[in-house]
């Protein structure tokens, strides 16, 4: 009789557990599921709110706010306005940072440091470079150090010099190998799980085929 | 049997949870719907954005007391309790905005900012590199409304105040020489490089309490914090080269950089009007170091040293043949630290020191001068959040100038004691309104007075992107020491500022537009050697001269119209009139002019990679003294006109980063008179003008080992 007691007792504790764990899982995946169809700002925004949602229930769960800082970087690639693209990437660096306070040493925050910093860039490009230019630049070298094996830091480092004129050492062909590199990456990378940051193959492909 | 029920209970009330739904609309405070607000109850996942017209519906399983969260960017967060018991819930959410937002109310009455950081700015520190011929910071802020064109002297001449009433202050703490040494009617460089800093605020008039002893306008220079990498770079010049290194460690960096500038080549080349015996010739080193400190301390230091020597000859024209002769060898040095932190949530301390050293040897026909000036200063600033939306600001500085004259043997020896003090609190009343009240106290030693100047700026929002600002102050200022080496019966002297602006900073334009009425009083008076006013009465020593300065300055800037091209107009209309020095009736001094116009235009053109900058600059002619006229100053000078261009080409060379910058000041050669020098008899009259009519400057900047910028 007590033991069978113990034994419910067991169950119900881990059954609650698991069932929250489930609950987590199953909302981030709902929710990375939509990331690709997020197209207007708004539909980004509104992405970007639920992952935010679950990083502030969850609390000490990194990926949360990585992808709630994610959201707005993308949110600040598709808003016209400067003063807002700035004032969603405050957003974005306040995520991130959390994400970094939870999760030292990841490749995947580092490279999103580095995509902030290439986005705050490209607002004002030249009086900007020398600022975040060289952010952006530290940030893939310490992503790329932390797991060689990252796609994602190669890729954005191509990216950079894909729209670098080639006066500064840019230019498609200077972009190719750090592509050819993501995407070789891609191809042999396996996630851990799939709630893993899992983005950027279909924009390497994409690009590889313009340079070719 | 029992614990089956247990069980079933369990499950049972595992299994029918109550749902409830709650929606509602989200607006702003004047009644705008707001989309994308996050609506969701704290610790759970439940919640919604809310839609295109600020609605939201959605519905929880959480039950009993919670707390709805409504948070959106820009906004004050909203926490709201609930009891969640089933039945549906309808809310109306108003969210105000966060202040000191982007959009909000910003004091700014009287000021140009460039900065990085904050956004809403009229200058980007680029700006300053890339406008003129000379890539300097004062310069470049001659394209701004307010001040004057005064070629043949060094130093910012704003709103018909002299050069002198002028301040510039680096990391808090004032600079008692910016500039190299000077000769005679030849003004010269800034000596910090405009890469040093990453903010810069010129204020016209109408500052800060934190500020003193600049009747006119300050030039508050912020310097750059840690370097963003390790990088070697080497610059190559037609008027010299030099190399810096900067070493980049987690929380420090350290830059070196030395330079030996020689302009003797470049005046082979150059035709000089001015007859140089020996060019130009100077060594320079630097050391910066920058250590972060705990998580939010930084830690300054920068020290610079520099050494120049030249020699000239110029006219003499009471006896036309022979020829003054005029030579300076300098040794200055400089030296800054400060230390920055945030203590706590609510508290933040500055505290600096700072001390240099200017040395200048000139020796002249037949007399011999050394002087040397040092200068101590020392400042601690406190600012304290009192509430979420003011905060207050205090400090104290002290000054410690010793100053010591060797004239043909003779010396003469001067030591000051500046005390400053201040509290000054910044205070938004709405997101619209705001106001920064100060008082300021100072003590001089010398001359042995207090002063107590009120400050009071005000500036209220109109719309989204425009305001009206108001300032007003008291501005106190000790005699220049000329004076003081006869006597030090002297007051200090005042100035009262009163200005009123409009301002809209949207997207890429601005407008402003600026009315000032300055009040001059207890300007220092007196007939001292070195005016070149001959055959006027002497004037006694005093307190008693008086002025007034009135105008309109405005400013446009565009860069949004036109692709790739960015350019500014301004424009400022002066009305002046002092008596003050040995002045014998109140007169329209020689730096000032009624009409200054200036357009800079900059283009980027990105087939060569390449920027473009143009800066055309119009005033109308100046007073000067005429000794055959009887209306004092009531001569005025030709009107100027100069156009200057620079080229930056930015390419890869050697595997390095690589620009290459050409400037010609005075493009079109037009020939600018700055005023006459008579003989004593005032029969023989000699223009004033710039050491060549053209200048021009050639240079190759180079980051080793940096294949591109980013």
């Amino acid at each position: 009789m007590k033991s069978l007691s113990i034994f419910v007792l067991f169950i119900l504790i881990t059954s609650s557990l698991y069932a929250d764990d489930e609950k987590y899982t199953k909302a981030m995946k709902k929710n990375i599921s939509q990331i690709d169809s997020a197209a207007t700002v708004e539909e980004i925004i509104n992405t970007a709110n639920k992952f935010e949602r679950i990083a502030l229930a969850e609390k000490d769960k990194w990926l949360p706010y990585y992808y709630a800082s994610f959201m707005y970087t993308l949110a600040s690639y598709s808003e016209t306005l400067n003063e807002k693209k700035d004032a969603y990437l405050d957003y974005a660096d306040k995520f991130v940072i959390t994400a970094d306070s939870l999760e030292q040493n990841n490749s995947e925050i580092y490279t999103l440091k580095g995509m902030i910093a290439q986005a705050r860039m490209q607002i004002d490009p030249m009086n900007r470079w020398m600022k975040y230019g060289s952010i952006a630049d530290n940030a893939f070298k310490r992503a790329i150090e932390l797991n060689s094996l990252n796609p994602r830091p190669h890729y954005l480092v191509g990216v950079g010099l894909f729209y670098t004129p080639e006066q500064f050492g840019g230019g498609k062909a200077a972009a190719k190998p750090h592509l050819e590199k993501s995407f070789q990456n891609f191809n042999e990378y396996k996630l851990e799980n799939d709630l893993l940051p899992n983005w950027g193959k279909n924009m390497v492909e994409a690009l590889l085929k313009e340079i070719e | 049997m029992k614990l089956f029920l247990l069980l079933c209970f369990i499950i049972f009330s595992q299994l029918v949870f109550a749902q409830t739904r709650v929606s509602g609309k989200v607006t702003d405070t004047n009644n705008n719907p707001l989309p994308g607000a996050n609506i969701f109850i704290k610790d759970s996942y439940d919640g919604i954005s809310s839609a295109l017209d600020g609605k939201f519906d959605f519905t929880t399983e959480e039950e009993g007391d919670v707390i709805l969260i409504v948070s959106f960017i820009g906004y004050k967060q909203v926490e709201l309790p609930l009891t969640l018991t089933g039945k549906k819930i309808e809310l109306e959410i108003t969210l105000e905005e966060e202040a000191k937002v982007l959009g909000a109310v910003v004091i700014s009455a009287g000021a140009f900012e460039a900065s990085d950081e904050n956004k809403a700015v009229i200058l980007r520190p680029l700006d300053i590199v890339t406008t003129g011929a000379e890539a300097d910071i004062y310069s470049a802020l001659e394209t701004m409304p307010g001040t004057q064109q005064v070629g043949e002297a060094e130093g910012l001449f704003v709103r018909g105040g002299s050069a002198a009433e002028t301040k510039t202050i680096v990391d808090e703490m004032i600079v008692q020489n910016p500039f190299y040494s000077s000769v005679p009617d030849i003004p010269s460089r800034s000596r910090f490089s405009p890469f040093l800093f990453k903010g810069t605020v010129f204020s016209t008039g109408g500052y800060s309490a934190q500020y003193g002893q600049a009747l006119s306008s300050v030039l508050v220079l912020k310097t750059q914090d840690l370097a963003p990498d390790t990088r070697t770079a080497i610059n190559l010049m037609a008027l010299g080269l030099g190399a810096a290194h900067t070493q980049r460690w987690e929380n420090t960096s350290l830059a070196f950089e030395g330079g030996y500038y020689n302009l003797g080549p470049y005046f082979e080349v150059q035709k000089q009007r001015t007859e140089w015996k020996k060019a130009p010739e100077s060594f320079e080193g630097s050391l910066n170091l920058r250590q972060k400190a705990g998580g939010t301390g930084m830690l300054k230091a920068f020290a610079s040293h520099s050494y120049s020597e030249l020699s000239l000859f110029s006219p003499n024209l009471n006896d036309l043949t022979i020829k003054d002769f005029f030579k300076m060898t300098s040794n200055n040095f400089f030296f800054n630290t400060n230390y920055r932190d945030i203590l706590g949530e609510d508290w933040a301390v500055f505290g600096g020191y700072s001390f240099s050293t200017d040395n200048d040897n000139i020796g002249l026909t037949t007399d011999h001068v050394t002087q040397n000036e040092q200068l101590h200063t020392g400042k601690v600033t406190i600012t304290k959040n009192v509430t979420a939306n003011s905060f207050l600001t205090f400090g104290g500085e002290f000054q410690n100038i010793i100053y010591k004259d060797v004239f043909n043997g003779f010396q003469f020896m001067q030591n000051e004691l500046y005390l400053g003090g201040y509290i000054e609190t910044d205070i938004f009343f709405t997101n619209d309104f705001a106001a920064r009240i100060g008082v300021r106290a100072e003590h001089s030693k010398l001359i042995n007075k207090y002063n107590f100047a009120p400050r009071l700026s005000l500036a209220y929002r109109l719309g989204q992107y425009d305001q009206l600002n108001f300032a007003y102050g008291q501005f106190y200022q000790t005699p220049t020491r000329d004076f003081l080496v006869y006597t030090q019966d002297f007051d200090f002297e005042k100035a009262a500022h009163y200005i009123f602006n409009y301002q809209y900073i949207g997207g890429n334009r601005t407008f402003r537009i600026e009315a000032y009425y300055k009040d001059y009083d207890k300007l220092a008076r007196g007939t001292v050697y070195t005016y070149p006013y001959f055959n006027l009465p002497v004037i006694p020593f005093s307190s008693t001269g008086s002025g007034y300065a009135k105008g309109i300055d405005i400013f446009w800037r565009d860069s949004e119209t036109f692709e790739f091209t960015d350019y500014w107009l301004s424009y400022s209309f002066l009305d002046t009139k002092r008596e003050f020095k040995n002045y014998p009736s109140i007169a329209s001094p020689t730096f000032a002019t009624p009409h200054t116009f200036s357009v800079v235009l900059k283009r980027w053109v990105q087939s060569i990679t390449t920027s473009v900058g143009i800066t055309y600059s119009f005033a109308t002619g100046r007073p000067y003294f005429n000794p055959n006229n009887p209306e004092f100053l009531g001569d005025r000078g030709k009107n100027y006109n100069n156009m200057s261009l620079n080229v930056s080409y930015l390419t890869t060379l050697f595997d390095s980063f690589t620009i290459i910058f050409f400037s010609v000041d005075n493009l079109i050669g037009y020939n600018n008179v700055y005023g006459y020098r008579y003989s004593d008899n005032g029969k023989l009259r000699m223009p004033v003008l710039s050491p060549a009519l053209r200048s021009a400057f050639i240079g190759m900047f180079i980051s080793l080992g940096k294949a591109y910028p980013f």
